[in-house]
């Protein structure tokens, strides 16, 4: 599978049908976001995200493509995409965040089927697969699970997890589609500083009506969070909501604006990055 | 944003949400009047005894 993307992307390079690719590099054994300028670069390093198993590095690539962009606003990018970047890049897009659909080339590949049942992957391959075998979706089992709950069992439940929040906004940090330049989390008037735990639950619950039409699934909040809370399994309610009540599926290609987006230009006019 | 409460253990009652214009004076008395009643009715928030520090903050 590395040897058919190594191959797209030098061709693309030496096509000059991108300027750089945003991808992923194996250095001195870690796994960090890189910036790939010429084709003998891709000969150097070039990784999928694996130390020892698939996909264990993941990062939010589509959120450092939106920087590079922003940075050279004339130029075209190649972007290394999972099924999960692929819906990030579709709402960084929609939100105005990325200039120019065509100045993202999407490299896809499909994850395997241990990673997908992992992060119970809704989508695990973007919509263009240039290599691998696409795996199954996994259904959602977490949100029923914590329904099966009454009110009180729920209160109960999430005012431990929540109680565990170190308030290190590693959630926030890692997440490609938070792109805001100030933060509601950060405000004093509206969530208390200062204190540990943070004021709970309105600081979560925050955070998770600011993911409404925003969240794309990818699990990385999760997988950030030191003290192990399930934020994935509020956010994807949340998007549940956003389903039902906008007919809006987070992160799918198309036009128009997600539903909580009602000021600012049309996607693709202008951008407060650009 | 009820669905959201009532997912996190909250009784999505105790969150009303109207519309009333600046022009409508009464209907503002009536819908806070009715509000307070509700809350009244329902009892202290679960929040406040959930912990400490929400008890301070509430």
């Amino acid at each position: 599978m590395i040897e058919q993307i190594k191959q797209h992307v030098k061709a693309l390079l030496s096509d000059g049908k991108i300027f750089a690719f945003v991808g992923l590099k194996d250095q001195d054994g870690n796994v960090v976001p890189h910036l790939f300028y010429a084709a003998e670069d891709v000969d150097n390093g070039f990784s999928l995200g694996e130390v020892k198993d698939p996909g264990d590095s993941r990062y939010p690539i589509s959120r450092i493509a939106m920087t590079v962009l922003a940075r050279e606003p004339e130029k075209s990018f190649g972007v290394l995409v999972r099924g999960c970047d692929d819906r990030a890049l579709n709402e960084l897009l929609r939100w105005n965040q990325i200039n120019g659909s065509d100045r993202v080339v999407r490299v896809g590949i499909a994850c395997p089927q241990e990673l997908a049942n992992a992060h119970e992957c809704r989508k695990p391959f973007p919509d263009d697969l240039i290599a691998g075998e696409k795996s199954q979706p996994v259904e959602n089992a977490t949100v029923s699970e914590v329904m099966s709950k009454d009110l009180g069992e729920r209160l109960a439940y999430w005012t431990a997890e929540f109680n565990r929040c170190i308030k290190c906004y590693g959630c926030r940090d890692v997440c490609p589609v938070c792109f805001c330049n100030t933060c509601s989390l950060e405000e004093d008037k509206l969530i208390r500083t200062g204190d540990l735990p943070p004021e709970n639950p309105i600081f979560h619950l925050t955070r998770a009506v600011h993911m409404a039409g925003r969240c794309i699934d990818c699990n990385l909040c999760t997988e950030a969070c030191p003290a192990d809370i399930p934020l994935r399994t509020l956010y994807k309610k949340v998007a549940q909501i956003v389903l039902d009540e906008f007919g809006y599926a987070t992160g799918e290609t198309g036009e128009g604006k997600s539903p909580l987006n009602i000021l600012g230009p049309a996607p693709g006019h202008t951008s407060a990055n650009d | 944003m009820k669905k959201l409460l009532e997912f996190s253990g909250i009784d999505p009652e105790r969150l009303n949400l109207k519309w009333v214009s600046s022009a409508e004076g009464p209907r503002f008395a009536q819908v806070v009047g009715d509000f307070v009643e509700k809350i009244r009715a329902l009892g202290p928030s679960p929040l406040g005894s959930s912990t400490a520090k929400s008890a301070n903050a509430l």
